[in-house]
C-alpha cells in the first residue's frame, strides 16, 4: 500500500488536464479513483468506537 | 452546435473560481500542517486526494468547456471525500473525544472537509441545471492569463502534496497516528 500513489496519478491527471488532453487525463483520474477506493477499504474497516 | 470563439465563458469563469476554492482549501491544509506541525493522518490524506480529483473535473470544465462528464467526475470525487471525512467525523463523535488536530473556528478539519464536499456537490447540481446548452466537446478553449494562473496554482498544490506525502509516508502505508516525516527521519544521522 503506497500512500503517495493516488497523489502521483492525480498529478498526472492534473498535468494532462492542463494540456487539454482529456483521454489521458480521465484515464489517470479513473486510476486515482480506483487506488482511492482500495486505500479507503484498507483504512476504513476497523470498528468505530460507538456503542448504541 | 453552438459557434462561438469563446463558448460558455461565464460557466468556465465559475468553474475557475471553484478550482481556486479547491486550491485554497489544499493550501490552507498545507499551511496548517507546517505552521502548527500537525501531520495529516491517512484519512486526512485520502480527503486531500478526493479534493484533487474533484478539482480535475473543474479543471477540465475550465480548459475544454463544461460537460456533464466533468461535473460527474467532481461529484464522484466529492462522494468519495464525504465517505472519508464522514468516517473520520464518526471516529471522533463520542463524548469527551478531543478529535484529531487543532480545530479551526470551532470545527475540526475533517468536519470542514465534509462541508466542502457537500458544497462541491451543491455547486455541481446548480451548474448542471444551468449549463445545459453546451453539450460535450474535447476541443481546447482559450484560457485567460488568470485562468492559467489558477490551473498552475492547482498543479503546484498537487505537486506539493506528492512531495509532502512521500516525505511523510515514504513508499509504503502511512501510520494511523503519524509522529514525523518517515523519509527525513530515516535520512537523519544517528
Amino acid at each position: 500500500m503506497v500512500m503517495m500513489l493516488p497523489f502521483l496519478t492525480g498529478l498526472a491527471a492534473v498535468w494532462f488536464g492542463m494540456l487539454g488532453k482529456r483521454r489521458p487525463c480521465v484515464t489517470f483520474w479513473l486510476l486515482t479513483l480506483a487506488i482511492f477506493a482500495a486505500w479507503c477499504q484498507y483504512h476504513m474497516t476497523s470498528p468505530l468506537a460507538l456503542s448504541f | 452546435m453552438i459557434f462561438s470563439s469563446n463558448p460558455a465563458r461565464g460557466s468556465r469563469i465559475l468553474n475557475g473560481l471553484a478550482l481556486l476554492g479547491v486550491t485554497a482549501v489544499l493550501g490552507m491544509a498545507f499551511f496548517w500542517q507546517f505552521a502548527y506541525g500537525e501531520l495529516p493522518c491517512p484519512l486526512c490524506l485520502l480527503q486531500r486526494a478526493a479534493l484533487i480529483m474533484a478539482g480535475v473535473g473543474f479543471l477540465l470544465n475550465l480548459r475544454l468547456g463544461p460537460s456533464p462528464m466533468h461535473y460527474a467526475m467532481s461529484i464522484a470525487a466529492a462522494l468519495g471525500g464525504m465517505l472519508a471525512s464522514g468516517r473520520q467525523v464518526l471516529l471522533h463523535i463520542a463524548p469527551d473525544d478531543p478529535g484529531y488536530g487543532a480545530p479551526l473556528l470551532g470545527l475540526h478539519f475533517y468536519t470542514w472537509s465534509f462541508i466542502a464536499f457537500v458544497a462541491i456537490i451543491v455547486f455541481c447540481a446548480v451548474m448542471l441545471s444551468a449549463d445545459r446548452k453546451w453539450g460535450d466537446s474535447m476541443l481546447k478553449k482559450p484560457v485567460s492569463a488568470l485562468g492559467v494562473l489558477v490551473m498552475a496554482l492547482f498543479f503546484v498544490a498537487t505537486l506539493a502534496n506528492v512531495g509532502s506525502t512521500t516525505l511523510e509516508c515514504g513508499f509504503g502505508p502511512c501510520p494511523d497516528d503519524p509522529a514525523g516525516y518517515l523519509l527525513l527521519d530515516s535520512a537523519a544521522p544517528r
